[in-house]
């Protein structure tokens, strides 16, 4: 557990991180650096954008396969890395004063 | 119409670059450095992508707006750029000598 403990720390460490949360593959938020309301919508609609990203993907190419996402908006930056069994999902404002 | 030519010219010169597609709101490839059968797959699939990147972040929070999607994969990166009435799509592989 601690190993998650110091990955969740080290990322929030780095300049304008807002939130990290790791998402299994039924949507569920395991950690949660957001609360909990928040949690949830980020959790349900980024997995579903990360299936279809990896669909479209797929349907491109069957060979190639999907291995992160930047989602870039005027506020801040989503970076989904998507795993085998999870998900993580980090939100950074690059802008944002430390 | 020479300012466009300039743009794609000037992004295919970049390392790597396997792709540019030009695609209109209703995914309808207007410029592309693809062949028509891969232009047209790429136009329809990223195009809706693009609209569900867009509508995630607007479910999120209403204030806010999708400027940029970068869809990396084992073979290459897809670089898309959503516009008002048109989308840029851009396909590289910084990797490929």
């Amino acid at each position: 557990m601690s190993e998650i403990e110091e990955t969740l720390k080290r990322i929030s460490s780095h300049k304008g991180v807002q939130g990290i949360v790791i998402v299994n593959s039924e949507g569920v938020p395991l950690r949660s650096t957001m609360e909990a309301e928040k949690t949830t919508q980020y959790s349900a609609s980024l997995l579903q954008l990360a299936q279809k990203a990896r669909s479209v993907v797929r349907d491109l190419d069957p060979q190639n396969d999907l291995t992160f996402l930047r989602v870039r908006t005027k506020k801040h930056e989503i970076m989904i890395a998507p795993e085998k069994d999870f998900m993580l999902v980090v939100v950074q404002s690059p802008n944002t004063e430390a | 119409m020479s300012e466009i030519e300039e743009t794609l010219k000037r992004i295919s010169s970049h390392k790597g670059i396997q792709g540019i597609v030009v695609v209109n709101n209703e995914g309808i490839p207007l410029r592309s450095t693809l062949e028509p059968e891969k232009t047209t797959h790429y136009a329809a699939t990223v195009l809706q992508l693009a609209q569900k990147a867009r509508s995630v972040v607007r479910d999120l929070d209403a204030t806010n707006d999708l400027t940029f999607l970068r869809v990396r994969t084992k073979k290459h990166e897809i670089m898309i750029a959503p516009e008002k009435d048109y989308m840029l799509i851009v396909v590289q592989n910084p990797n490929q000598d």
